[in-house]
């Protein structure tokens, strides 16, 4: 009897941690949708396209800050993403190495580092020299952070490759660059893209690192690699801090666009790894 | 001239020695069988003759290996896979890759044509050469990985041959397939071993005694008997050899 109410008790706990644990999730998903839709409707395909209107006068469009994400993603993409995929073949192939078991430890520090500081760094190396913030400075700390993500993955997708497979492909007298970018990564290539995916998905809703080295623009779409750019995650971290309501609202409907913006990019990943584990 | 010989081989793992000295002398187009209880060296011995053994970053090898009388750690490495194709125990072709591609991948890189029609043309060859031809032929594009287990065996000695090699390396090739797919398999050496050298490593003395004109018996990395398959089977000179043969070890 008494270990039947002790099981209950541990089963209502094990419930009610896991529902505080997912109840944030479900919040801002819900309040996101419930306080950002309306604003969405009421500004139409103007709220996407347009540029941000007065203090308390409408609401305007969030576009440069919607163009400024999809230049800052690219950008960082073009910059990390061949970076960090020969980072992840190189720790995969030579994990023994001095440098391999370096690597492998350092993109795992990488990972977990406060991305405020990358801002930092690029601030030191790019913004103060060329004396403005710009666009290819916050892409390059957006690929500071997304390296870790997609070289890990890559390693690791490269390692579940059973070894027969890789002996099978050195036994046909092929030299070791075929080997690993012919055969290997044509078979790990799911999990490759899935980590891709995930740097994407990490620096497109990235706020801290762009703080100081994209500026934020609200009003000017694209004016050059040099000049500063917005960012939607940007504009609702500077949208919030002002008194005007309708800046506010604005702050919400560009969290809504962020979120689609992410689930858009999430939700093949989660697809692509079901299709992975077998 | 002897297709593959060693001379006081020996190979480490780390501290570990598991094939503690061996000489051998393997002929030119025979079907030579190295048979011993599982973890006697018998894979390992195989990898040291393609120099496959240096995936291994713990493997450490003394002595040598001669493709017909060069020492093969004297070639590159990638000529020595060129000229001495392998068969695995489990099935490897490449499951992303077409049953075309997966012939034509190693001809392709290794450059060994000039055109399109010469590459169909070794494919075909190859493919024929491993009797696999007449199932597959209009199913080139499919994926490897859609073939039976039979099959796949079959396209990784498609695979291997399409690069015409001198010797031909076989890993307990029948171990995970079913008896029809495996005498098969063994009705392919029977035909391979007019052209080229085939050394076949299995624990089935059975298997050894159907297939090969020479037979070595290793044990615990040690060579303990080697000769002709029929004096070695009828007339075993090492009371460890009869004592496999007979099954009261391995």
């Amino acid at each position: 009897m008494l270990r039947k109410l002790k099981e209950r008790i541990f089963l209502c706990s094990i419930a009610i941690a896991t529902f505080l644990t997912v109840f944030p999730l479900f919040h801002i998903l819900f309040s996101v949708f419930s306080k950002g839709l309306p604003v969405l409707i009421e500004g139409g395909v103007e709220f996407l396209t347009g540029t941000l209107a007065p203090p308390d006068d409408g609401l305007g469009g969030i576009g440069p800050a919607i163009i400024g994400t999809f230049v800052l993603t690219f950008l960082s993409s073009l910059i990390g993403l061949p970076i960090a995929v020969l980072t992840g073949v190189f720790s995969a192939e030579y994990p023994n190495s001095v440098i391999g078991k370096a690597t492998k430890t350092l993109l795992l520090i990488m990972m977990e580092f406060p991305t405020i500081l990358v801002g930092l760094f690029v601030m030191n190396v790019l913004v103060l020299p060329m004396g403005s913030y710009s666009a290819i400075a916050g892409a390059l700390a957006l690929a500071i952070v997304m390296m870790p993500y997609v070289a890990v993955y890559t390693e690791q997708a490269l390692k579940e490759i059973p070894f027969i497979y890789k002996e099978g492909a050195f036994a046909l007298g092929l030299k070791r660059s075929i080997v690993v970018f012919r055969i290997l990564m044509g078979m790990a290539k799911k999990g490759i893209a899935t980590g891709i995916l995930i740097g994407i998905a990490k620096v497109a809703g990235e706020t801290a690192p762009l703080l100081f080295t994209a500026g934020g623009s609200s009003r000017i779409y694209f004016a050059g690699l040099d000049k500063p750019v917005g960012a939607v995650p940007l504009l609702i971290y500077q949208l919030v801090q002002q008194p005007y309501e309708n800046y506010h609202q604005i702050a919400w409907g560009a969290s809504l666009v962020l979120m689609l913006i992410f689930l858009a990019i999430f939700i093949p990943i989660r697809l692509s790894i079901k299709e992975v584990k077998l | 001239m002897n297709a593959i010989e060693t001379v006081n081989l020996r190979v480490w793992y780390g501290e570990k020695e598991v094939i503690k000295g061996v000489n051998l002398k393997i002929p030119e187009k025979v079907c030579f069988a190295i048979m011993g209880p599982s973890g006697c060296g018998k894979s390992t011995l195989l990898r040291s003759f393609n120099r496959l053994l240096e995936l291994n970053e713990n493997a450490r090898v003394e002595g040598d290996v001669r493709l017909f009388g060069r020492s093969v750690y004297e070639m590159d490495a990638v000529e020595v896979r060129r000229r001495i194709g392998m068969v695995f125990q489990i099935p490897n072709p490449f499951p992303h890759m077409s049953i075309y591609d997966n012939v034509a991948l190693g001809v392709k890189y290794n450059k060994l044509v000039n055109s399109k029609e010469e590459l169909d043309e070794v494919v075909e060859w190859a493919l024929r050469k491993a009797a696999l031809w007449d199932e597959v032929k209009n199913r080139l594009r499919d994926k490897a990985s859609l073939l039976s287990g039979g099959q796949m065996q079959r396209l990784c000695i498609a695979r291997a041959l399409a690069l015409k090699p001198d010797v031909l390396l076989m890993d307990e090739p029948t171990a995970n397939l079913d008896p029809v797919s495996a005498s098969k398999i063994e009705e392919l050496i029977y035909e391979l071993k007019e052209e080229l050298t085939i050394v076949i490593v299995t624990h089935s003395p059975a298997q050894a005694s159907r297939v090969s004109d020479y037979v070595a018996f290793l044990y615990m990395g040690k060579l303990v008997e080697v000769g002709r398959t029929e004096d070695v089977f009828e007339n075993p000179k090492n009371e460890l050899t009869e004592r496999y043969l007979t099954g009261r070890m391995g």
